[in-house]
């Protein structure tokens, strides 16, 4: 496998439990150097996708590969490339953290004289130094989401695969768990599933939409954005004649559309919303054309933030989206 | 190799940083001291014989504590989801799991040869026909946790595969007992064939007779291998 061929690949995969198909045909690739953030409402089949790259379910159609490893045949060659925390932390409560960890490293055969480095390294990384002779069972919920994260780096494996690595973490422990999958990301393939849409953005290079099983949308959180052009919206506040205004508006090259309305009791205060192509500068044009005849009280540029694109896409009837 | 053996200290610590082998083994030395009490200084028994016997049932009775957690206890906690996406096979899984609780059966065993000594201190019994009935019951106990642990894999609840496992046993144990009421030859045959207890006695009276070894060893081989392929097509 070169390096530059994806190291994950899901093709046409579908997860049927039954009658009912949790995921449908389900197609993308995921690279080394690359995180990927997985969005979609509860049950939209994220834990189910991950899963199944993880190798814990099967794929009832289609392929899903892992550095060239097919799940279906190879998983056990494939689980020596993967790191996975699920999205409850998969911990033995009898055991104390140094134990656990150990026996997660043994099984991905880590060599006994590099354990106790390797051990040190995810303890560190993942700041577990304050209870790694503590049992697991005494653990806070921030610790145990922690340690569910320093297990699955261990070994660093190729692919690095989280099922909401940050739920459950007060507000430092996620900028560190952040950090952590930054730093991870940079060399190896991340796949992570999350509700907090603020969380993509910050650290993915693309995002995944999913809702219902189906992949509405996967690009870079700016492609996102442009993609949605019907959200570009710029909002201006307005001393002048509407009719005349709007004229001057639409004579910019890139305002699609402008609506005009009167504010309150002020004559010829107008508030003014215009729909406009998703490139950049559009509004310092808009801007200079108003205060060219008129007075400017306000200018808002309503960039289409990815709440807006995600509920663009999960509220859209399934052939829109 | 060095994955089963993880699985396989990872389970022997859990057995022991957990109450469940400290009660199993009290429990059952306390009953096995009991019955070899009543049976020599009560009965005034000279041999092991009616101890063995009284152990093997003991042995049903517990051997579904030990096996109920093997894996039922990963699928509740979720653990599951880590131990089947690890790079290690089903047979790795099963067999290290397996390894673990036959250690504890080994100890258990082990713990009950204290009563041997007032045996050979105050009479003079067979060393060979204790040895055999020793063989037995292990392979027993063998036979009975490969069982135990496949009922494990089939459900998320630990009582219901105590339960199950428990039911299941003491039926083996005594499904002996119906031969009387069978005509035909071949299920009279059958029915003394798939009994736990029967072959047992032949150890317990000494004989370590092939067609009782083969017995145990392909119920505990036919038992972890349909855990292992359960395992494999639950995916």
């Amino acid at each position: 496998m070169s390096p530059a061929a994806p190291i994950v690949e899901l093709d046409s995969v579908s997860k049927r439990y039954g009658s009912r198909t949790v995921v449908h045909d389900l197609s993308f690739t995921v690279e080394r150097g690359e995180i990927v953030g997985f969005l979609g409402p509860n049950g939209a089949g994220k834990t189910t996708t991950l899963r199944m790259i993880a190798g814990f379910t099967a794929a009832t159609s289609g392929r899903v590969s892992v550095g060239g490893h097919d799940m279906a045949t190879h998983n056990v060659e494939a689980a020596q490339l993967i790191g996975y925390l699920p999205e409850r932390p998969p911990l033995y409560d009898t055991l104390d953290v140094s134990a656990y960890l150990r026996f997660v490293a043994k099984v991905k055969g880590i060599a006994r004289v590099a354990l106790a480095a390797e051990l040190d390294r995810v303890i560190a990384a993942c700041h577990l130094e304050a209870v790694a002779r503590r049992e697991i069972f005494k653990l806070s919920k921030g610790y145990r989401q922690r340690l569910g994260l320093a297990q699955a780096l261990l070994g660093a494996p190729e692919v690095l695969l989280l099922d909401e690595p940050t739920a459950g973490l007060d507000p430092g422990q996620i900028q560190e768990t952040r950090e952590v999958i930054r730093a991870f990301g940079e060399r190896h393939a991340v796949l992570f599933s999350t509700h907090i849409l603020a969380e993509v953005t910050l650290i993915c290079r693309r995002v995944a939409i999913i809702h219902h099983g189906r992949l509405l949308a996967i690009d870079s959180p700016r492609g996102l954005q442009r993609a949605v052009a019907e959200t570009n919206r710029v909002s201006v506040l307005v001393t002048g004649p509407a009719d005349d205004v709007r004229d001057e508006l639409l004579g910019i090259k890139g305002v699609i559309a402008v609506e005009t309305h009167a504010v309150g009791a002020q004559a010829d205060l107008i508030a003014v919303e215009c729909q406009v192509e998703a490139r950049d500068g559009l509004e310092a044009e808009i801007a200079r054309a108003v205060t060219r005849r008129w007075d400017l009280h306000r200018l808002e540029r309503q960039q289409p933030t990815l709440e807006n694109i995600f509920l663009r896409y999960v509220s859209a009837p399934p052939d829109a989206a | 190799m060095r994955g089963l053996l993880a699985v396989y200290e990872k389970e022997l610590a859990s057995y022991f940083r957990s109450p469940i082998a400290y009660y199993v083994v009290a429990v059952f030395l306390l009953g096995t001291g009991y019955f070899f009490l009543y049976n020599v200084f009560l009965a005034g028994e000279t041999t092991m014989a009616s101890t063995f016997q009284n152990m093997g049932i003991l042995l049903t009775t517990l051997v579904p504590v030990i096996s109920m957690r093997l894996f039922s206890a990963e699928f509740s906690a979720g653990t599951a989801e880590l131990l089947l996406t690890l790079p290690l096979h089903p047979w790795q899984i099963v067999l290290g799991k397996y390894l673990g609780a036959v250690t504890i059966l080994a100890l258990m065993t082990a713990a009950t040869m204290v009563d041997l000594i007032p045996l050979y201190l105050f009479g003079t019994p067979e060393t060979t026909t204790i040895l055999a009935g020793y063989i037995g019951f292990v392979l027993l106990g063998m036979a009975c946790l490969a069982v135990g642990l496949f009922f494990s894999t089939l459900t998320h609840n630990q009582i219901i595969a105590a339960l199950i496992t428990a039911a299941v046993l003491l039926g083996f144990w005594f499904v002996g007992h119906l031969q009387g009421f069978q005509r035909s030859n071949a299920l009279r045959g059958l029915v003394g064939y798939l009994s736990f207890s029967r072959h047992f006695v032949d150890f317990i009276q000494g004989l370590v007779r092939t067609e009782a070894v083969t017995f145990y060893l392909v119920v505990a081989a036919a038992a972890l291998t349909l855990s292992t392929n359960y395992l494999k097509w639950r995916r």
